[in-house]
């Protein structure tokens, strides 16, 4: 089975490989080169070994022609690191960029291992924010090379896009994106350092049951370079559950709600009735934004900074 | 009587301070002088209090306390009749499956999934009765044989019949569009009364008092019918009459209470036992005092379940399971436990 399945991949790879040389003669070549390869046998060469974020050893093949990721901000990171054609496929989880989209799709949550094997992957990208590091022995034994990610907030998120470009040989890409998102982090962070005024900031996940970012979450960094103060950045628990008295006692002057752009301030209101005395409700402070722009730890929380900075303006529409 | 009257007076002089004492019970510390202050204000004795206070103390935390005392009382009695419809003391409306169906009738309709006829003629508790009084039948016809109910099958059938039930409502909140779907599984199967506000609690009180009402005019019979169908039948006793009058009543109140709080499960067991050990098996006792006793462990159940994780709103139904099921357990292994 194995042997067949390395067969297979031998031959889809010699495939691939001579769709790049189109000409009679490169394809001589390559006959002769395979008939050679099959008398001499030459050692192959060895693939480099990188050390990912959970301190595993990796061998990464040479050629990276096909990748997989299992969470869709690395899907996002692989874009902006320039290697997004080189994806194979994208989980179901995945919805951005749009060029995906003709991509075919397999489950990442609950991990479908045959539907990644079955896209042939020359490496597979994961993290430990979202994938169950215990799975890389799965792959391991199908002879999938996984390297993980592992890291908290847009520091994290910007090294590992640098990361991401040196593992797949799109270093100069990857560089020029990360310092260009530094650099608009950067000016969002001098605008806010001169701002007089910082509203104490309520970023909620959901409106019914209250989820919130609680402990060292990278989301207070996002209101914080957005202008404002987060009110749950003191919180012991890592993804509390607010009650409704936390709000009324929090007295937040702004709050976000990460449901999506265009949410129903009113509605806030009819599920948590007691927060008319709640200063953001009182003064119509109460916004929606993109769930993906807060909640995917990818490079466009860039984005999601900026639309917090607009939201946290003074008089800015709901 | 006079001893009866002693323990039910205490008992309600305890619960009302429980009830006043929990309130002060919350994630966000409010000090004990506001706390009366507005307690004090709504009883016309002190000045108007902080607008916030007032809405913790008002408007979210005495609705939940006093749903705990309708949830906690009525499970309790709901435990009672079926007790005695078993003659088991193992039997619980938790256990035999009747607050998994009132669950999963409940969120069949919450979450849509009846056809459009059914649900416009429906309300949630309504639908939670339903499902709560399917699924008891089921039991009861499965575990009754000719020479009355078998224990064993009993047990065998409401757990069968819960875990289906079970399954229902984890499937229907799965398949919904509902986006925070493990948050709704999780309300609907463990119980929670951290949704409670004053409009959440008109059914449940109306189910609570019908229940209480109808259980102490069937005192009587209920006591004959701890002798067994055939003893009673000959006292005069309707025994056929009182049996189905107890499927109904208990599937009635549970699914007022469990549309209003989800499946809270096991205080229907542990209180009636607790109380038949200090008053005895008659009826006439035992209703009105299980009633108070399950609201006042209920009620400091769900103070436990707010002190022991106060950034995660843990289920008051995990705490009430984790005292119940070894509880049970111990009940399962005295053989000798009989009653009368």
């Amino acid at each position: 089975m194995l042997l067949k399945r390395s067969s297979r991949r031998f031959i889809h790879i010699a495939r691939r490989r001579s769709g790049r040389w189109n000409t009679p003669c490169s394809a001589l070549l390559l006959v002769l080169g395979l008939l050679s390869a099959a008398c001499a046998a030459p050692e192959p060469m060895p693939p480099r070994t990188v050390t990912d974020a959970l301190g595993r050893t990796v061998a990464v093949p040479d050629s990276l022609g096909r990748l997989v990721t299992l969470a869709p901000n690395l899907t996002e990171l692989v874009f902006a690191a320039g290697a997004g054609d080189r994806l194979a496929g994208a989980s179901t989880a995945d919805d951005y960029p749009p060029a995906i989209d003709v991509l075919p799709r397999f489950s990442a949550l609950p991990l479908d291992v045959e539907a990644v094997a079955a896209l042939d992957p020359d490496l597979v990208l994961a993290t430990d924010q979202v994938n169950n590091p215990g799975d890389a022995a799965t792959f391991e034994a199908l002879g999938l090379p996984v390297y993980f990610f592992s890291y908290r907030g847009l520091d994290g998120m910007l090294e590992s896009l640098r990361m991401m470009g040196r593992l797949l040989g799109t270093e100069a890409h990857a560089n020029r994106t990360a310092d260009a998102l530094a650099a608009t982090l950067d000016s969002l962070r001098a605008r806010s350092d001169t701002l007089a005024a910082r509203p104490l900031t309520l970023l909620l996940i959901g409106d019914e049951t209250l989820y919130a970012f609680g402990d060292e979450s990278y989301a207070h960094e996002m209101v914080a370079l957005a202008g404002g103060r987060s009110a749950t950045e003191d919180l012991g628990a890592e993804a509390p559950i607010l009650s409704d008295e936390f709000v009324l006692t929090a007295q937040p002057e702004v709050i976000v709600v990460a449901v999506g752009p265009d949410y129903d301030a009113a509605r806030l209101l009819r599920l948590h009735p007691t927060w008319d005395v709640v200063p953001a409700v009182r003064a119509g402070r109460v916004h929606g934004i993109d769930p993906d722009l807060v909640l995917r730890p990818g490079p466009r929380l860039v984005d999601g900074v900026k639309a917090l900075a607009r939201l946290l303006e003074p008089g800015a529409n709901s | 009587m006079r001893g009866l009257l002693g323990v039910g007076i205490g008992l309600g002089v305890l619960l009302a301070a429980s009830v006043g004492a929990s309130v002060a019970f919350g994630s966000e510390p409010v000090a004990l002088g506001e706390v009366y202050g507005v307690l004090g204000h709504k009883l016309g004795l002190s000045a108007a209090p902080d607008p916030i206070v007032e809405r913790i103390v008002w408007r979210l935390r005495l609705p939940r306390v006093l749903l705990a005392v309708l949830v906690g009382g009525g499970l309790s009695i709901v435990g009672v009749g079926m007790q005695t419809l078993v003659r088991n003391p193992l039997a619980e409306p938790y256990v035999l499956g009747i607050s998994s169906g009132a669950s999963a009738g409940a969120s069949l309709f919450f979450l849509g999934f009846l056809p459009p006829l059914l649900s416009t003629a429906l309300t949630l508790p309504l639908a939670a009765f339903l499902g709560g009084l399917g699924t008891l039948v089921v039991v009861y016809a499965v575990a009754r044989t000719a020479t009355g109910v078998s224990v064993a099958r009993l047990l065998l059938a409401g757990v069968a019949m819960s875990a289906l039930m079970a399954s229902v409502t984890a499937f229907v909140t799965f398949a919904s569009p509902e986006p925070q779907k493990l948050q709704a599984v999780l309300f609907w199967l463990l119980g929670s009364l951290h949704r409670t506000t004053w409009g959440t609690l008109p059914a449940p009180a109306a189910a609570s008092a019908l229940g209480l009402v109808l259980m102490l005019a069937l005192a009587r019979p209920l006591d004959a019918l701890l002798m067994g169908d055939e003893p009673a039948h000959s006292l005069g006793v309707p025994d056929e009459t009182v049996n189905r009058g107890l499927i109904v009543l208990a599937a009635l109140l549970t699914g007022a209470l469990v549309a209003a709080s989800g499946a809270i499960g096991f205080v229907g067991l542990i209180v009636p036992h607790a109380v038949r050990s200090v008053v005895g098996v008659s009826h006439r006792r035992l209703v009105p005092i299980s009633f108070l006793a399950g609201a006042l462990f209920l009620v400091w159940a769900d103070v436990a379940a707010r002190a022991l994780l106060p950034e995660q709103q843990l289920p008051v139904g995990i705490v009430t399971a984790l005292c119940g099921v070894p509880f049970f357990l111990v009940l399962l292994r005295r053989s000798e436990y009989a009653f009368g």
